[in-house]
């Protein structure tokens, strides 16, 4: 019986890990995309950028998700689960993401790109070069705050019929009655999905360490 | 002809004149310094010149080409002229061997091994080739110049410009940077430096620009500049020293 529940809730934690890693992947490429798109575009696609993040992070991840799945087929798009997942929680995320990465871009020594630019570096290699390298740099922390809460909105996949670990553990408790000790472990088999990531970001953060980069 | 003529420049910013009808001439081989009282537009003159302000108007001739013109190719311009600033400048992510590499790989094309011998070559001359794997965070103030020159001689460039290359270094540090900058100036390497430090001028220049209210209060030796104790402009801006 608890071997049974055990890997019953392992398949879900299957399933969760996809959901972190497919919206933070969007959610990360959003955010990229929408950096850049600032940085290189002119003030009215600026605009129209900041107005989409505005309204991305005011709507609750499960309306936007319910536009997306149950909204769309209505005018003829049918959307995959897994998909719908990426274009809700991913997009929003993505706009937190692409207001992490404005502030690490700000953080960038503006002497460093006069310099750079003096010396006939274009503004997409300036860019590319200079800025993108920081900005990941400064943006680790705020990076692994959006992850997590990628992961913490997963339990929302259930409702468009993914059977995440949380979807498993209203079933199990369904049928077994043991409410207690199966949220609790699903509790911790979250925690060490978060572990993991964590442990995931601080390898690569490590990779690209600088000493006193940040201290300046 | 001279490498640098400046003629009759101009820059606005709506009703306020920054420079006004700035004229001069750099010879190559020649280093000139630019003072003046805070204010009176000499870093706004320097940028102006490598077109990283665009004068409003006047003419700028740099190897005897006009490139205030429409279409000018300013990213060739700016690889012919380098650029020191008054904070290094250096970035951060890179380690000095990269800072210096870095314009010469992806600018000039050149392979890796080749752009590291002349970086090496750059930073042993400013004595800072011990420490080509140091990242700009664990250099001193005069380290970080010293890698900031080094990066920008390593362009080979057509003549350097200073632009308060002290002001931010103590008195150790200045000391250190102005016995590289004056060898420079003695290897006749072509020096454009905007500074308010009267030694370094002393070590590197040929003749001063006096620059007072965005106009050209006089050129002269600094010597004679010194000497004119009875103009109060200039007798302000050196305070009785001399």
């Amino acid at each position: 019986m608890f071997v049974e529940i055990l890997l019953t809730l392992l398949k879900g934690a299957g399933y969760t890990l996809l959901i972190t890693l497919s919206c933070g992947s969007t959610a990360l490429v959003v955010g990229l995309g929408i950096a850049i798109a600032r940085e290189l575009g002119g003030a009215w696609i600026s605009s129209v950028l900041s107005a989409l993040v505005y309204v991305l992070r005011g709507v609750p991840m499960l309306v936007l998700l319910f536009v997306v799945f149950f909204g769309l087929p209505g005018i003829g798009f049918d959307v995959p689960p897994m998909l719908a997942m990426m274009l809700s929680l991913g997009l929003i995320s993505g706009a937190y993401l692409s207001e992490v990465f404005r502030g690490a871009l700000a953080a960038i020594n503006p002497n460093e790109v006069l310099a750079a630019k003096s010396m006939g570096f274009t503004r997409f290699e300036i860019l590319r070069l200079i800025k993108i390298p920081q900005m990941m740099r400064f943006s680790v922390p705020g990076i692994v705050n959006e992850l997590t809460t990628v992961l913490k909105y997963s339990p929302f996949a259930y409702t468009v019929g993914i059977p995440e670990i949380t979807k498993q553990a209203m079933a199990l408790v369904a049928t077994t009655l043991r409410g207690l000790e199966i949220y609790a472990a699903i509790g911790l088999i979250y925690f060490a999905i978060y572990r993991l990531l964590l442990a995931a970001v601080r390898i690569i953060e490590k990779r690209y360490s600088i000493t006193g980069f940040a201290q300046e | 002809m001279a490498l640098l003529e400046v003629n009759n420049l101009v820059k606005s910013y709506g009703d306020r004149t920054v420079l006004d009808g700035i004229s001069f001439a750099l010879e190559e081989g020649e280093a000139k310094v630019i003072m003046g009282p805070s204010g009176c537009g000499k870093s706004t003159l320097l940028r102006c010149l490598n077109l990283l302000i665009e004068p409003t108007s006047g003419a700028i001739l740099f190897d005897g080409e006009d490139v205030t013109r429409p279409g000018v190719d300013v990213r060739a311009l700016r690889s012919r002229i380098g650029f020191v600033f008054q904070n290094f400048a250096l970035y951060r992510h890179l380690s000095v061997l990269e800072n210096v590499t870095l314009a010469l790989r992806r600018l000039k094309k050149i392979p890796k091994r080749e752009a590291e011998e002349r970086a090496l070559h750059e930073l042993d001359r400013m004595e800072m080739a011990d420490k080509r794997d140091a990242y700009p965070a664990a250099l001193s103030g005069g380290q970080s110049q010293r890698a900031a020159i080094a990066r920008a001689l390593a362009m080979d460039p057509k003549v350097l410009f200073f632009d308060e290359p002290t002001s931010a270094l103590d008195p150790i540090m200045v000391r250190e940077v102005v016995t590289l900058i004056n060898r420079l100036y003695l290897d006749n390497v072509t020096i454009l430096c905007v500074t308010h430090d009267l030694c370094l001028a002393r070590y590197i220049s040929d003749r001063v620009v006096f620059l007072d209210h965005g106009r050209i209060y006089a050129e002269d030796l600094i010597e004679n500049l010194l000497d004119r104790d009875a103009d109060p402009v200039i007798d302000e801006f050196f305070g009785g020293e001399g």
